[in-house]
């Protein structure tokens, strides 16, 4: 079976939460974009589970070529990591905005799919951690006609079943839920994947010496209309939290507990 | 021409009420409606909830849209997904909006995918731009940031709020009396590709429910300690939860996860101990009435969001607190 992973590149969130904390995060010229030059450009984790998803597939045994595709302005370097870790194929989508709208990124991965062969599974990641949108899985799923399931933890062949088919366990708010769905699918993949596998040293040697194949928008043919933008991003802005925290007083860990309990009491917020 | 109708779409909880949320969009889009001269509905997939007419016209919609068909009777992503089609085509809205819970995520950017609409989630506000379109904002990076998109470009947009971007708020000058349409729709071709093999079993009271919480994060420093977390839950009367690094970890189960992709709370106390107050984290928590805060660094996040702070170690703290709230 043919496996495309859909790998995007984002600012390291953890990087942007520590800017954030300190208040140093900041808007550039352009009204939209963070600035900040030494934030590290990574792949988005989610899809670095989803590609691990892929690669337990095919450790299971499961027959597969698989290629990880994206969008976006500078993405050799995510892809030769995709190429580190395991894939087969990897292809650059070149787009400047930096940031896009995600329908035409959207509409670009699914032609891209169609055109490069099919697939009988897309992964995706559950969201990508800079516009936490969880869109694109979607709009990718409407464009070619796929069955969508979300948040994927783990994801095997059904065993014995006539076509190929997917046993996929999703997180839900209620808990664990396993379904089936015949292939072709688009599966998105959440955290609860667990953690995915490190490169060796000679596959990132090798990697190195990939490199993606370019897609534009002209060898797609798209017609115009899809790659007009839906939503267009015209401003970013860092909200204010309005912090009133009365710090507890207390010399020993018993007394500062019983200032708290006493103050909730007052409140009425414990009995 | 009148204005293209502003549409909230909600369906029927097991609980045989309205879907979480219905009450918030209907006060967006009632500000929208107003905004731009557009008709307010409220479009309800499946078994029309007692609740229904009664909600609506007291958020002061013109209409309740009602789309009654075997096929939507439970929750059904590609059954939905066809009728709200259907209805888009026929009934061309300006925006459906929809409250945001995890199974808005099948069917919200899936009907912009299907009907070529422009779709935004994580909403916190839609509102007319100068250039008198419509934008919304949303959050990113897990609210470290927000994003303001110009809607503009689609005949139509889907927008899914967050659950805790604004209040409810009744319509000023007494409710409406909206009429009762039923909409027709034709899903006898439609067949649900995903099939459910075992279906998810909650057990016991949820997170979402809870009215006081207790989270425990990495700071507990070992899954032995989150034990705390427990007993100090148990004690107030509350539920326990965690941050993800801890159930990446394996320390307590993915239920327990609060924040952007874990559960989304609103208790009237949540108390969280050896969190950092990640926005990612803040995301699940941050409408709770009262934050209290545990933690060793007296310059966390978190005591920015919260209203009363407790510097020190929470494994000193925590057998403190247990004690004094059984008291
Ligand atoms: C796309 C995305 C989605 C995410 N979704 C979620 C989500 O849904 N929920 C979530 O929680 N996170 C989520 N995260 C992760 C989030 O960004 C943070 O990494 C996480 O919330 C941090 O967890 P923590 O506070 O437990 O750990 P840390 O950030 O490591 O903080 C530990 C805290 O404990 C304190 N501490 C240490 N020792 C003690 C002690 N003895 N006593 C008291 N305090 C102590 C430290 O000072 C520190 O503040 C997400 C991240 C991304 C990128
Ligand atoms: N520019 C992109 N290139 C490749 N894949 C993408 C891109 N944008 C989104 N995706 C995929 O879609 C998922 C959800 O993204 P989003 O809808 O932007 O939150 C990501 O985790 C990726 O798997």
């Amino acid at each position: 079976m043919r496996i495309v992973v859909c790998v995007k590149e984002v600012l390291d969130p953890d990087a942007v939460n520590n800017y954030a904390l300190a208040g140093r995060l900041e808007i550039g010229e352009d009204g939209k974009s963070l600035t900040q030059t030494t934030i590290p450009r990574l792949m988005n984790g989610f899809d670095e589970q989803a590609l691990e998803a892929a690669l337990r597939l095919r450790d299971a045994g499961v027959e597969c070529r698989i290629g990880a595709v994206s969008v976006g302005p500078d993405t050799a370097t995510i892809l030769k990591h995709a190429a580190a870790l395991g894939a087969d194929e990897i292809a650059a989508l070149p787009m400047d905005d930096p940031t896009p709208d995600y329908h035409v990124a959207a509409a670009l991965l699914a032609a891209y799919i169609r055109s490069s062969g099919d697939a009988d599974l897309v992964l995706c990641g559950r969201q990508a951690s800079d516009d936490d949108q969880g869109v694109v899985p979607a709009l990718i799923c409407e464009a070619l006609g796929m069955p969508l399931v979300t948040n994927a933890r783990a994801i095997e062949l059904a065993p014995a079943a006539d076509e190929p088919t997917l046993r996929i366990t999703r997180v839900t708010p209620d808990g664990d839920e396993v379904v089936e769905v015949s292939c072709p699918a688009v599966v998105t993949v959440s955290n609860e994947l667990g953690e995915p596998r490190y490169p060796t040293a000679a596959k990132k040697i090798a990697a190195r010496r990939m490199k993606p194949e370019i897609i534009t928008p002209e060898g797609l043919s798209l017609p115009a209309e899809t790659l007009r933008p839906r939503v267009v991003a015209q401003r970013q802005f860092v909200p204010t939290v309005a912090g009133d925290c009365e710090f507890v007083p207390g010399e020993s860990p018993a007394e500062l507990a019983e200032a708290l309990v006493a103050r909730l009491r007052q409140d009425s917020l414990i009995q | 021409m009148d204005a293209k109708p502003i549409v909230v779409c909600t369906w029927n909880e097991s609980q045989g009420g309205l879907t979480v949320g219905a009450e918030e969009a209907l006060t967006l889009g009632r500000g929208v409606a107003g905004a731009t001269g557009a008709k307010l509905r409220l479009l309800v997939l499946g078994p029309l909830p007692e609740a229904a007419m009664e909600t609506a016209g007291r958020f002061g919609a013109d209409a309740v849209d009602w789309i009654e068909d075997a096929a939507l009777e439970a929750f059904s992503p590609d059954a939905y997904v066809e009728a709200l089609a259907g209805y888009c085509q026929q009934e061309s809205p300006a925006l459906v909006l929809f409250n945001q819970a995890a199974d808005t995520r099948l069917v919200a950017p899936r009907l912009a995918g299907r009907v070529g609409a422009g779709v935004v989630m994580n909403g916190v506000d839609v509102s007319v731009g100068e250039g008198g379109g419509l934008q919304a904002t949303a959050s990113a990076y897990g609210g470290d940031t927000q994003m303001v998109y110009e809607l503009s470009g689609a005949p139509s947009y889907v927008v899914a709020l967050s659950a805790n971007a604004l209040l409810p708020e009744p319509a000023e000058g007494g409710p409406t009396e909206p009429e009762c349409r039923v909409i027709s729709s034709d899903l006898s071709g439609v067949q649900e590709r995903v099939r459910v093999i075992e279906q998810a079993r909650a057990e016991g009271p949820r997170l979402e429910d809870a009215d006081i919480i207790v989270s425990g994060g990495r700071g507990l420093g070992g899954p032995e300690n989150y034990k705390l977390i427990e007993q100090l839950a148990e004690a107030l009367g509350g539920l326990a939860g965690a941050s993800r690094p801890i159930v990446d970890e394996g320390w307590v189960d993915s239920s327990q996860q609060v924040g952007l992709t874990g559960k989304i709370t609103r208790p009237a106390l949540y108390l969280a101990a050896g969190i950092s107050g990640a926005s990612q984290h803040m995301a699940g928590c941050s409408a709770a009435k009262t934050i209290v805060a545990i933690n060793s660094d007296p310059d966390a996040a978190i005591f920015r969001y919260a209203r009363y702070g407790l510097v020190g170690d929470c494994l000193e703290i925590l057998p403190e607190l247990i004690r004094a709230a059984r008291q």
